[in-house]
């Protein structure tokens, strides 16, 4: 179980977010929604440990983890695994390469640095590659593939740190819908086969209905709405994006307003 | 055992037969990486047989060097009249450094686009450019100080013309990379918004390139504050002239005092040109 308790982060004067408590049991597939600056990515950077709370306690199975410090913080990377919208690979290095950063803790820094890579190693990230489909990629250097293809071998690095809670920071925003769909099933499918737990920030109120458990809501840096995705009614989608509601919501009111606009033109 | 560590493992055996080249050891790559740093140590240790490499000798020059340092103590121009001169001297240095490092920034500003990849498409104006400007740079200032000497005379000018020659080339060779790896991106925009050619490198590329050629040229302007010392050795002007002077005479102290000179000059143009960069590398207006 996740328990965030009373966090808050401060950057200046601004407060990105306001002390927030939430708990996630083990398991589930939580989507995080709301507009951009809502604080959803520093949330997450929080519970991961890239950014140190202000105020609060972030506790994994009754451990405080937002105090950890040195090997115990690094220990806790590994088990909370993180996935950028950016992808973060190493662009000049090769796609196995960049799995296996996902082993780092599971090897020797001499081994790391001299690149002697474990057999099971390897081994576990080609069958990560595998299972994404995208083994035969292994040789090719990362930034030569597509965003769909780059995001799937971040997620291959986040599966072989065989962690237990996977965060990922907007996944599909870079991507084209077919793309986003391929790596939503398969962050759906890691959830779903291996009972990891999925915390995922999202812009989108479709995915985020299709996909997830439960979804939390942020606003202004709070937690405005924590419910189930078909609780999300039109009046809570207002009171999340405000006036950018209407771009988010489902585009079945759409066709009117496109057909009325051509009707007067 | 995790359920996912056990998908991750069931594989394993089959791994490797399928995919051969992954875990096909890459005996290759590492006999070529123990080939190269072996060659290089053996490289090092032949150049220090032949070059005399004699730790005894440092030993001993360290001693001597202590001595000089000794007869440097305190610093001194000898009278307020010298002192002046220094000034006027070091005055004439950094008006080299100056005069030579903008001439040869502005110089180096159409030959950097010339010799740019991605600028001029013609292959043989770029191989020419390209070639020119690396067999300037292969002569080195304090030549050029000397070959500026017969040409103009002794004094600051050829100093500053001196710099200017051997900078140029560098100039335009940092510049011409830097506008290879400008991002494409905003030249694209601006092209598809109906821009000339002209236009796509004066907002495409010149915003980009911009902080890193400025930063570049307050960067030579220190160092070329020292090398206008050196040449200043050889006749160029400037307060070289008086430190090889003083030198050769064993008047220790004012070499010092020369020397101090120098060092606090180029200290406060390092701490002036560290505010500029951070103040152009810094938020953009607005």
């Amino acid at each position: 179980m996740l328990v965030i308790d009373g966090v808050s982060k401060r950057f200046d004067k601004h407060l990105a977010v306001d002390n927030l408590s939430v708990s996630i049991p083990k398991g589930q597939f939580v989507g995080v929604i709301g507009r951009s600056g809502a604080g959803k990515s520093t949330l997450l950077r929080m519970i991961n440990r890239l950014a140190d709370p202000s105020a609060g306690e972030i506790r994994w199975d009754g451990r405080v983890v937002s105090r950890l410090q040195g090997a115990a913080l690094r220990d806790w990377h590994r088990r909370c695994a993180m996935i950028f919208q950016q992808f973060n690979l190493v662009g000049r290095l090769d796609v196995l390469t960049n799995v296996l950063m996902g082993r780092l803790a599971h090897t020797t820094s001499a081994r790391a640095m001299l690149k002697m890579w474990k057999l099971e190693d390897r081994s576990i990230a080609m069958a990560a590659l595998d299972q994404l489909d995208i083994a035969p990629l292994a040789p090719r250097r990362a930034d030569h593939l597509s965003g769909g293809q780059q995001q799937r071998v971040a997620i291959c690095r986040a599966l072989v740190q065989e962690p237990e809670i996977i965060l990922a920071d907007e996944p599909v925003a870079s991507l084209d819908p077919r793309n986003a769909k391929v790596v939503m099933d398969a962050l759906q499918r890691i959830n779903r086969h291996f009972g990891l737990t999925v915390l995922v920030n999202l812009h989108s109120l479709d995915l985020a209905r299709g996909y997830c458990d439960r979804v939390l809501g942020m606003a202004a840096g709070r937690l405005v709405f924590d419910g189930a995705p078909a609780a999300l009614t039109t009046d809570v989608t207002h009171e999340l994006y405000g006036m950018e509601a209407h771009e988010v919501m489902d585009h079945a009111e759409m066709p009117n307003v496109a057909g009325a606009v051509v009707a007067t033109a | 055992m995790s359920a996912l560590r056990e998908t991750l493992l069931a594989q394993k055996p089959g791994m490797a037969a399928r995919y051969p080249d992954v875990f096909r050891p890459n005996l290759r790559a590492r006999l070529n990486v123990v080939l190269v740093l072996g060659g290089a140590v053996a490289l090092y240790v032949y150049a220090l047989v032949t070059l005399d490499f004699d730790p005894h000798r440092i030993l001993g020059g360290v001693l001597r060097l202590t001595d000089i340092a000794e007869m440097m103590l305190p610093p001194t121009p000898d009278g307020w009249a010298r002192a002046e001169l220094y000034g006027v001297a070091l005055g004439q240095t950094l008006a080299i450094a100056l005069l030579g490092t903008s001439l040869a920034a502005i110089l180096a500003v159409p030959l950097g686009f010339l010799a740019a990849r991605n600028i001029v498409a013609n292959r043989v104006l770029h191989f020419l450019t390209r070639r020119a400007l690396d067999s300037v740079r292969s002569i080195d200032t304090l030549i050029w100080a000397l070959i500026w000497i017969n040409v103009v005379g002794l004094g600051p000018f050829a100093g500053a013309l001196a710099i200017m020659s051997s900078d140029i080339a560098a100039f335009a060779k940092l510049m011409s990379e830097a506008i290879e790896t400008a991002d494409r991106k905003p030249v694209e925009g601006v092209q598809a918004s109906g821009g000339s050619r002209l236009e796509r490198i004066r907002f495409g590329i010149v915003p980009q390139i911009l902080p890193i050629f400025a930063s570049q040229i307050l960067y030579f302007f220190e160092s070329n504050t020292r090398s206008a010392t050196i040449i200043g050795i050889v006749g160029a002007g400037g307060i070289g002239l008086y430190l090889s002077e003083e030198i050769r005479v064993l008047e220790w102290q004012r070499a010092a005092f020369l020397i101090v000179m120098v060092l606090v000059t180029v200290a406060i143009i390092d701490q002036v040109s560290q505010r500029l960069r951070a103040a152009m590398m810094g938020a953009p207006r607005g």
